[in-house]
């Protein structure tokens, strides 16, 4: 057939068979296609849209509007929850149900199950959007939803997962094309890391604790963080590369030895990456140099892999300057070669140290979710649009303009916040002559990114508008489809009436190894869906067990401190409202073992200080300064009037101001139900089980008694404020405890601080 | 005794080289198979599969 996506193509072209009795005659559908490709145009709009907002935020803090369910905290997991699960979720979902249905040779296993995926998946995300904002949140980092939506997620997964493979079952193609195979992968491996991860002890309706707890929730966060990076943004994509590309260049991939080579390093390898999310943290070092050797090693196949998705382009170079799809496809696959291997870059240590905390991390995430997740959809959708809506593509020339405008956008963004990242992770390690901090206020380090954070903007303006414009597009090309869909009717010869093909192989040979490379064994696995699948879990779950059970189950790994004990009732309530806020999206609790660490912070974190921490907090990037040490370091005042005012306090500060805390009541009945929940997961709360909300009162009564001593506002025993403080000043002091526990609201200064 | 001493006191680090071995083997053994020459032929084959997905009989207006 010919390719032309925005000239001539109008669906399939039509080779009439001979006819025969032994062929089975349907039909593909494509209404499931339609339906995702639209969700994933509404979603991406949405989710850049709040991206462009968030990023607005960080370059001036009036654009937090002081409103609270607008504020960078709450909306930034709102922007990484729309693009990825919305936005690239339902992109994936559009070419896995276009390429599955013909790579089998059967329309779906379930008409029915493939509406409820899509209409449950929507509705998830349309709970998120009604939760986030408002402060509903886990408090990890992609896996923010509450648990009445994470079991949602597994309900909607698990019938993707029945229709995909009772469509592979009943496929008419003995072979499965190694796009499936990624598809396989992702499918399996996504539904193990969603339900480990989230395993949680609910509270109320929308309020639940990680089961696990500091070093062992940190290990399982970025277990599964960097894993929904490799198998819901990386294998699936690589999946839709290894149909979509082909298709688009009209010939085959480069070497389909290669794609087979890559997805089982992928499987192999990927699963181990995680802990490099947590170089030079309470981690064991064991894990984290684990992490950093499997990540390095990733470099190879993933650059096998763009190769071979770059080469399928061999003799057909010059289509590139005529095709927008296939430019969409070249930068795409670029960028996923530029990300992989700046990945391994950053997970070695010496580089990480570096880059950790600071928006390198940012730019390096962007060039994978802009260049690669986004051109591949955008490529993609261009190349479908004239086949699911039967009728050219509107704009050839708005495709272009959108390629030029997204480009620029993503070169502007990346630029910006990489020299944003190098900048302030330079500035955070300078002395200066005489041994001191050269830049001991945080702040400094902070106003220096302003420019490229406004240069930031312009990037993901740029983005959007190129979206905007290829939302339109598809509009105008669905306006311009035919009164009725043409369904074209297949024909294809059902498996078990086919004889099997025979032997490819020579004559076997004499000798081991003859035999081994005769035996097909590799084509039996490739030929039974049920135990490929098994084996790839196989591969994925025992690698996990091998990294993460020695943090559970070996003492030595997490050494325990005495003095580390439960937070009060109210400070786990001034937790609680941590979390909600969102405040671990720009504070971490973590402090490494580096001289400009300490010097900054105060002593470097220890894993044995967050035994208690359900869910751990450390956090993964500084756009303000580290927490850990927090507490002690300033008078109770201090922290009123800076929540009150952020830029009273430090003019330059680009913290949104938290002023509700004044003024909203502390619901102390629910805390009894939270310190329950938390001596159910272990934590030793002795009395507080019988009378948490009284003794959270007589806290909070002596902390506003100290806050009017100081001279603040009155009357703030039963609002927020209190608790929030009572937590700020907890932080990071049980281990200067010797005797006597601390008193939490004492207005003294530690002896950390500078 | 909690299960973490018992778990500690095993002495379970051998298990993690054998994995790592048992691994390694089985990844070298796909690698070998895969780009065994006697299968470069069903290879280009599995290749053309995405290319060969459009056998249509001619069209059956149906309504949307």
């Amino acid at each position: 057939m010919t390719r032309a996506p925005a000239a001539s193509a109008t669906g399939p072209a039509f080779v009439a068979p001979p006819p025969s009795s032994s062929l089975d005659r349907f039909s593909y559908d494509d209404d499931i296609v339609r339906k995702f490709l639209f969700a994933t145009l509404l979603w991406g709009v949405v989710g850049m849209l709040v991206g462009v907002l968030i990023a607005l935020q960080l370059a001036n803090p009036f654009f937090n509007f002081n409103t609270p369910w607008l504020s960078f905290g709450r909306l930034r997991p709102l922007h990484t929850n729309a693009v990825i699960f919305a936005f690239a979720g339902n992109a994936f979902f559009t070419g896995c149900y276009y390429s599955t249905q013909r790579l089998l040779k059967a329309r779906m296993f379930s008409d029915g199950l493939s509406r409820f995926h899509f209409w449950g998946w929507q509705a998830i995300i349309v709970s998120a959007a009604l939760t986030l904002p408002f402060g509903f949140t886990q408090a990890k980092e992609y896996a923010e939803l509450e648990w009445p939506i994470d079991i949602a997620i597994a309900v909607v997964w698990v019938v993707f997962a029945v229709n995909f493979f009772g469509t592979l079952i009943k496929r008419r193609e003995r072979h499965i094309y190694v796009a499936l195979w990624f598809y396989i992968a992702s499918i399996v491996t996504v539904a193990i890391l969603h339900i480990f991860n989230n395993l949680s002890v609910p509270v109320d309706a929308l309020k639940s604790y990680s089961i696990y707890a500091g070093v062992q929730d940190a290990f399982m966060q970025w277990w599964y963080g960097h894993n929904a990076v490799a198998f819901f943004l990386t294998t699936p994509f690589l999946g839709l590369m290894y149909y979509f590309m082909p298709k688009a260049a009209e010939g085959p991939v480069f070497s389909y030895k290669l794609s087979i080579l890559h997805f089982w390093s992928l499987v192999f390898m990927y699963i181990w990456a995680g802990p490099h999310h947590l170089h030079y943290t309470a981690l064991p070092e064991w894990a984290s140099t684990t992490g950093m050797l499997f990540s390095v090693m990733l470099w190879a196949p993933s650059w096998g892999g763009m190769v071979n998705g770059l080469l399928t382009l061999r003799g057909a170079w010059h289509k590139v300057t005529q095709d927008p799809v296939l430019k969409f496809f070249v930068v795409g696959i670029t960028a996923y070669g530029m990300s992989t291997f700046e990945g391994p870059m950053l997970s070695i240590k010496s580089v990480n140290a570096l880059a950790h905390y600071t928006d390198w991390i940012v730019a390096h995430v962007h060039t994978g979710a802009l260049g690669w997740n986004g051109f591949m959809t955008f490529g993609m959708v261009y190349w479908l649009l004239p086949r699911i809506f039967q009728t050219q593509v509107y704009s050839k020339r708005a495709m272009d303009a959108h390629f030029w405008i997204a480009s620029v956008g993503i070169v502007l963004y990346v630029v910006a916040i990489y020299s944003a990242g190098v900048t302030q992770g330079l500035m955070w390690r300078a002395f200066d002559e005489t041994g001191r901090l050269a830049y001991p206020d945080f702040v400094e380090t902070v106003v220096k990114l302003m420019p490229m954070y406004w240069m930031r903007v312009v990037g993901g303006v740029l983005f959007l508008t190129g979206t905007i414009i290829f939302g339109w597009n598809i509009l105008m090309t669905w306006k311009h489809r035919p009164a009725a869909y043409d369904v074209p009717v297949v024909e294809a010869a059902p498996l078990d009436r086919r004889p099997a093909p025979a032997p490819v192989a020579a004559p076997v040979p004499a000798g081991v190894w003859a035999r081994f490379t005769a035996v097909g064994w590799h084509r039996k696995w490739e030929a039974a869906p049920m135990l490929f699948t098994a084996l790839t879990l196989i591969a994925v779950v025992i690698a996990s067990l091998f990294e993460i059970l020695p943090t559970f189950l070996i003492k030595s790994n997490v050494p325990t401190i005495a003095s580390v004990k439960p937070y009060t009732p109210l400070e786990l309530a001034g937790r609680d409202v941590y979390m909600a806020e969102g405040c671990f999206n720009c504070h971490s609790q973590m402090i490494r073992p580096f001289r400009y660490e300490t010097e900054r912070f105060g002593e470097y974190s220890k894993p044995g200080e967050s035994v208690y921490d359900h869910p751990f907090l450390w956090g993964s990037r500084r756009i303000g300064p580290d927490l850990a040490r927090e507490g002690g370091k300033y008078p109770d005042l201090w922290h009123v009037r800076h929540f009150e005012n952020p830029q009273a306090v430090t003019a330059k500060s680009i913290m949104p101001s938290y002023r509700q805390f004044l003024t909203k009541p502390l619901d102390f009945d629910r805390i009894q139900s939270r310190v329950d929940a938390m001596a159910m997961l272990g934590v030793p709360y002795g009395d507080a089980v019988n009378r948490a909300p009284a003794m959270a009162r007589e806290q909070a009564k002596s902390i506003a008694a100290a806050i009017a001593e100081q001279g603040g506002p009155l009357g703030l025993e039963d609002k927020e404020i209190v608790a929030i403080v009572a937590y700020m000043q907890r932080l990071g002091r049980d281990i200067k405890v010797t005797a006597a526990p601390a008193p939490t609201s004492a207005p003294a200064r530690g002896g950390t601080d500078r | 005794m909690r299960l973490s001493d018992i778990m500690s006191a095993a002495g379970l680090s051998f298990y993690a080289q054998v994995a790592l071995v048992l691994f390694f083997v089985t990844f070298i053994a796909i690698i070998i198979r895969t780009f065994a020459p006697s299968r470069s032929r069903e290879m280009d084959e599995h290749a053309r599969l995405p290319l060969d997905d459009d056998h249509a009989v001619p069209r059956q207006p149906v309504n949307r």
